[in-house]
């Protein structure tokens, strides 16, 4: 995209920070899940109930209460905000003393250690599947693309419309075929089941658009490797893939983005816990424990950390990809 | 265009062939295959299993007379409408970050929009299901937090719903009449970071000279927005449209996860393909879930048809 200089686009008159309070309100409801997940992930169900809101103040309370028949008994639990800077007198009358003192123990840490224990596994899954299949899905598209945009070859025609209805065909009719199909190839419970079809489901989109792609590449680069004598495979590797980076790149991280999300397939598939994808663990945590929904929060933000990692090195891949592609198609 | 190549050339370049073959092979193994497979066991009463027997038409004559398959298509009906009303944010926020002046700011709004996508959609789903949590979750406290529990309890009793009441939390997914509004609720407020980023994209293309002669003519914002911006992104919200239709119609997802298999509190978020997940994979029914998709997937064939005929994205 180019962003041709301008000073301003709308009016003169307009004055600017109506729209920018509009979109920062959009955008903190769009975060607040986020910061809830972050915010909770520290803390225990009670600590929780106790404050939902806000992160739990660095302080820990020890309040001693003095039962009717004289007994104490001393409670630990974490401060309220409005106790975190005042030292006032507590208003209940059975509650004896309260000490306050500075306590990071309150931040539950050991959830992150619970939920990287109950995740990993899951993660390490997820990323071998759609490392994989990302890398064979671009590969195959490549080649399959090179095809139909080098020559118009006998029946490429065809062969490009059998491909272009797929594009057409809604994909949810196939899944109960799909599970006795793998059944019978004795793929079931594996993890090459959901690369293999993931990479087979991937070839219409990357191909379509991979073909529009190479060919508007020079075609000069293309006959100046032939007079040189390098046979197709030396074309794809020398000018195809140096000259398409930006877009394989894009195609790549939609393509990983996809996998990493998928999950019904994959509740189909596999049924032992060691194969387990993000997907179904998640799914079966869910329905497994009794919540301690902190650990749940911190297992969630472990699965995201991957994406985070992505994002933060190709943001601006994504966003000037995603964009272009648009105007583009 | 790819070269125009000669018959000669074309058998000299025969090893091109081996290029696609992968990607062919591939394709009519998991995609050809399983549909013409779907098409087959449509007509035979089978258990995913060796045997199985032909039933004949006996599989859509059941359908048609199966009464959760067409409450389920009402109710993806219903789905359909609200998501046409979830696209509404998305393109207010395309118009306003770009009728931002400063490109910093557009850049950094750009930026923070796409970062919740670094949730997988799955974990979204998640803490979703967390915020309707009736007892600990988000959406009740919200609600108590507002005060607008209270004005829901009230207008309950005017009205005599019988779903909210003073003392007990609001069960959002275990009400069976609850269930679609939070179905609805899901996802607020509703912002898709693809769509706005695509709507966005096509709001470029608006030159600077056409915003100066509307200043000119006096054109209020609105009127900016009907005449300007929304006609150079109809293209775009088109295609968002037809995809999101399509989308709603044959997803399952979201129904599977919040409210599991059987479609949630008396079945009211049942829709057409959980009934086939349904069918084939709690009840063992293969062949006639392969019906049902038949029939889904007849109602998707037909509206990319009318999509193709009427709604015409032009390119």
């Amino acid at each position: 995209m180019s962003t041709a200089p301008k000073e301003f686009v709308g009016s003169h008159k307009q004055k600017d920070w109506p729209k920018h309070i509009v979109i920062w309100a959009f955008i903190i409801i769009e975060l607040f899940p986020l910061y809830m997940m972050f915010q909770v992930s520290f803390k225990d169900n009670a600590s929780f109930l106790r404050n939902p809101w806000l992160p739990t103040p660095p302080f820990s309370v020890v309040e001693t209460r003095q039962a009717a028949d004289g007994t104490e008994t001393a409670k630990t639990r974490v401060a309220d905000w409005s106790e975190a800077f005042s030292s006032a007198k507590p208003s209940d009358p059975s509650v004896k003393s309260v000490e306050k003192s500075f306590d990071l123990s309150v931040y539950k840490v050991k959830n992150w250690n619970f939920g990287l224990k109950l995740i990993g596994p899951y993660i390490a899954n997820t990323v071998f599947v759609a490392v994989t299949g990302t890398f064979f899905t671009l590969v195959l598209a490549i080649l399959g693309a090179y095809f139909f945009a080098r020559y118009k070859m006998p029946f490429s025609g065809v062969l490009w419309s059998a491909f272009l209805v797929l594009m057409l065909m809604p994909g949810v009719a196939n899944i109960v075929p799909l599970f006795s199909l793998l059944k019978e190839m004795s793929l079931l419970n594996t993890l090459w089941a959901l690369i293999i079809v993931g990479v087979a489901g991937g070839q219409v989109f990357n191909i379509f658009v991979l073909r529009n792609f190479i060919e508007d590449l020079p075609k000069d680069l293309f006959e100046a490797a032939e007079m040189d004598g390098a046979s197709h495979l030396d074309q794809i590797r020398n000018v195809v893939i140096p000259m398409s980076g930006s877009i394989i790149g894009t195609l790549s991280i939609l393509a990983f983005l996809g996998k990493w999300n998928d999950f019904l397939l994959s509740l189909i598939i596999l049924r032992d816990k060691e194969l387990f994808t993000l997907g179904v663990g998640l799914i079966y945590l869910d329905g497994e424990y009794v919540k301690q929904w902190g650990q749940m929060m911190a297992a969630y933000f472990i699965a995201s950390i991957p994406l985070i990692i992505i994002f933060l090195f190709c943001m601006r891949l994504f966003v000037r990809g995603l964009s272009a592609g648009a105007v583009k198609g | 265009m790819a070269f125009p190549i000669s018959r000669q050339k074309a058998l000299r370049e025969w090893k091109l062939y081996f290029l696609i073959i992968p990607s062919l092979l591939l394709v009519c193994t998991f995609s050809y295959f399983p549909a013409a497979s779907a098409i087959y066991h449509s007509f035979f009463d089978w258990a995913g299993g060796e045997t199985k027997q032909l039933i004949g038409l006996d599989n859509f004559k059941r359908a048609f007379g199966d009464d959760v398959l067409w409450g389920s298509f009402k109710t993806v009906s219903i789905l359909i409408v609200f998501n046409l009303f979830k696209m509404i944010p998305s393109i207010i926020m395309a118009v306003l970050i770009h009728r931002v002046k400063s490109d910093r700011w557009q850049y950094l709004y750009r930026v923070m929009l796409v970062v919740p996508m670094i949730v997988p959609s799955l974990v979204t789903l998640f803490i979703w299901k967390f915020f309707f949590d009736p007892n600990m979750g988000v959406l009740n406290n919200i609600l108590d937090f507002t005060g607008i529990k209270s004005l829901l309890v009230s207008l309950d009793q005017t009205f005599g719903w019988g779903l909210f009441f003073e003392n007990a939390p609001i069960g959002w997914l275990s009400q069976p009449d609850l269930i679609l509004p939070s179905l609805f609720i899901w996802g607020f407020p509703w912002i898709g970071a693809v769509g706005v980023l695509i709507y966005l994209a096509g709001l470029q293309s608006i030159g600077q000279e056409i915003y100066e002669a509307a200043e000119l003519d006096g054109v209020g914002p609105f009127k900016k927005f009907l005449y300007i911006e929304l006609p150079l992104i109809v293209t775009q919200v088109r295609l968002s449209l037809v995809l999101l239709v399509i989308g709603t119609l044959q997803g399952y997802g979201l129904q599977l996860l919040l409210l599991g298999e059987s479609g949630g509190a008396g079945g009211r978020g049942m829709v057409p393909g959980l009934w086939m997940y349904n069918k084939a994979f709690v009840a063992g029914e293969f062949g006639y879930a392969c019906a049902v998709g038949m029939i889904l997937f007849v109602f998707i064939l037909l509206l990319t048809f009318l999509n193709n005929k009427y709604v015409r994205v032009d390119k």
